[in-house]
C-alpha cells in the first residue's frame, strides 16, 4: 500500500512538503478516531443511565379509494445502558391492519411482527461509534429519525421509504463532530450480511454509507447516501437529503430524493406550528399544519415485485396536507388528506388517528 | 423528473452557499463551551442545542428523571449523531 502511494505521489509529482503534510494530516485523522478520550457522557451517580422501556402506539383509520382500514401499531423500544460506552437497544413493531372482507361482515386482517433493530453499540470516543447487530439502514433521513408515529408529521409513508431501507444485519461505524464553529458532520458506514429463513429479521448483502452537514446557523443539513447491493444483481442505490428547521418561523422542512433499480422519486414536506397567530393562542400553539408533495417514477422490476416491496406498480404522484393537534407531551391527534395520480388509478386517502409515545424508566425512579 | 431533480439539487447548493455565507450573531452551536459553569449559561446552551439538534425531527418531550434521561441522549447520540459536548449541554438542559 505504502509502495503504492509512494508511486502514485511520484506520478503525479506531488513535492515532499505535501508528501509530510498528507502523512500528518491522515495521521492526525486516525489518531483523534482511535485515541481514547474521556467521555463527557453522565458520570455522577445522580446522572447514571438506567434501563428504559419506551415506545409508541398508534392507532390509525384511514379511507384509501373507498376501502376503510384500521391500523393499530405498537412499537416498544429497550434501552439498556451498560457501562459509560455501552448501549443496547432494540425495536419490535407490532402492527394489526384490518378491513372489512369483500361483501361486509366485521373487520378482521393479519398482525405483523418484525423486529426493525437490535443492536449494541459501543462509543469509543467523542467521534465514533461502532454498532453491531441488526440496525435501521442509514440511507436517507425519514428511516432513522422520522419514522416513528409520535414524530412524523404525516402518518402515510412517502412512496420512496421501501427503497434501500430494510434493515441490515451487521456492522456500523457512525458518528458526528464539528468541523467548525459553523459546520458539524455526521457519517455512518455500514456492511450487512445476507440473513434468511428467520421471519422478521431477514436482511440482504450490501454495503453503504450516509453523510451529512449540518448547518447550526440556519439550521440546515444536506446529506447523500449510498448503498450498494452485494447479491443478485449488485445494484446501486444512492439519495440525497436536506432538513430545514428556520429560526424566525416554527417551520420544519424536510426532503428527500432516492434512485434506484427498483425506481427513483423525492418527496418535500414542510410542516408549521401556527404558534405566531396571535388568536386562540393556547390552542394555535399545539396545532400544526402539514404538507407533502412526492414523486415516484418506477424502475427495472415488474409491478408485482415492486407491489411486494411496498412500491407504487406504476408511476405516481401524491399531495397530501394534514393538521396535527398536540393534546399534552407525547400524545397528538392527526388528521390528513392526500390525493394520489397514477395510470394505475386516481385516488383520495384519508386518515385520522392517535399517537402516544409513553416512556417507563425501568430503575432510577427519582424525579427530575 | 431530470428537470426536478436539476432544481433540487440547485436548491441545495443555493442554500448551502447561503448557510455558509450567513453572518449569524448568535452563538454557534459548537462554540466550545466545555468549561463553563455558570448553571444558567449551560442551561441556555442546552436549550439552544436542543433546539438546534433535536428540534430537527421532534418537539420537546417533558422533562424525564435525569437517569432515565441519561439513557435517552446516550441513545439520541447514536441515532441523530450530535456530538458528545452537544450531548452534555442537552442533558443539563433537560435534567437541571
Amino acid at each position: 500500500m505504502g509502495l503504492h502511494l509512494r508511486s502514485l505521489f511520484t506520478k503525479v509529482g506531488v513535492g515532499r512538503w505535501w508528501r509530510r503534510l498528507l502523512a500528518r494530516l491522515i495521521c492526525a485523522f486516525l489518531l483523534q478516531f482511535f485515541a481514547p478520550v474521556r467521555l463527557h457522557s453522565q458520570t455522577g451517580d445522580t446522572e447514571k443511565p438506567v434501563p428504559i422501556l419506551s415506545g409508541t402506539a398508534g392507532f390509525l383509520t384511514s379511507v384509501t379509494a373507498g376501502q376503510t382500514l384500521l391500523d393499530t401499531q405498537f412499537n416498544p423500544v429497550l434501552l439498556v445502558p451498560l457501562g459509560d460506552r455501552w448501549l443496547v437497544e432494540s425495536r419490535g413493531e407490532f402492527e394489526g391492519v384490518f378491513q372489512r372482507a369483500p361483501g361486509g361482515g366485521s373487520f378482521g386482517g393479519p398482525v405483523h411482527k418484525h423486529l426493525d433493530y437490535l443492536q449494541a453499540d459501543y462509543i469509543a470516543n467523542s467521534y465514533v461509534t461502532i454498532t453491531a447487530g441488526r440496525f435501521l439502514t442509514p440511507f436517507g433521513i425519514f428511516n432513522e429519525r422520522l419514522y416513528p408515529e409520535w414524530i412524523r408529521a404525516l402518518q402515510p409513508d412517502p412512496l420512496i421509504l421501501p427503497i434501500a431501507t430494510a434493515s441490515s444485519d451487521g456492522a456500523m461505524l457512525r458518528g458526528g463532530f464539528p468541523v467548525n464553529a459553523r459546520a458539524n458532520v455526521n457519517y455512518a458506514a455500514y456492511v450487512s450480511a445476507t440473513s434468511i429463513g428467520v421471519d422478521g429479521v431477514e436482511s440482504e448483502r450490501h454495503v453503504g454509507g450516509r453523510a451529512g452537514v449540518f448547518f447550526p446557523g440556519p439550521r440546515l443539513e444536506i446529506g447523500a447516501s449510498w448503498q450498494k447491493t452485494l447479491q443478485d444483481d449488485r445494484k446501486n442505490a444512492f439519495g440525497f437529503h436536506l432538513a430545514w428547521q428556520p429560526r424566525r418561523v416554527p417551520l420544519s422542512v424536510h426532503s428527500e430524493f432516492a434512485r434506484a433499480n427498483q425506481g427513483s422519486g423525492y418527496w418535500a414536506e414542510g410542516a408549521y406550528r401556527l404558534s405566531q397567530i396571535n388568536v386562540w393562542n393556547r390552542a394555535m400553539r399545539r396545532t400544526e399544519i402539514v404538507g407533502r408533495m412526492q414523486q415516484f417514477i418506477g424502475g427495472n422490476i415488474s409491478p408485482d415485485t415492486a407491489a411486494s416491496l411496498g412500491l407504487p406498480v406504476a408511476n405516481t404522484r401524491e399531495t397530501d396536507f394534514g393538521v396535527n393537534y398536540f393534546l399534552k407531551d407525547g400524545l397528538k391527534a392527526v388528521g390528513s388528506y392526500g390525493r394520489q395520480f397514477s395510470s394505475a388509478g386516481n385516488f383520495n386517502q384519508w386518515t385520522v388517528g392517535i399517537a402516544y409515545r409513553f416512556l417507563i424508566p425501568l430503575g432510577g425512579g427519582d424525579t427530575p | 423528473m431530470t428537470r426536478i431533480f436539476v432544481l433540487a439539487f440547485a436548491l441545495a447548493i443555493g442554500l448551502t452557499a447561503w448557510a455558509a455565507s450567513s453572518n449569524t450573531k448568535e452563538v454557534s452551536t459548537s462554540t466550545p463551551v466545555a468549561h463553563s459553569t455558570d448553571p444558567d449559561t449551560m442551561r441556555a446552551l442546552g436549550e439552544q442545542r436542543f433546539r438546534t439538534n433535536c428540534g430537527r425531527c421532534h418537539a420537546a418531550p417533558q422533562k424525564f428523571p435525569p437517569r432515565a434521561m441519561s439513557t435517552v441522549l446516550r441513545h439520541m447520540r447514536v441515532r441523530a449523531t450530535i456530538t458528545d459536548e452537544d450531548m452534555r449541554l442537552v442533558l443539563f438542559y433537560m435534567t437541571q
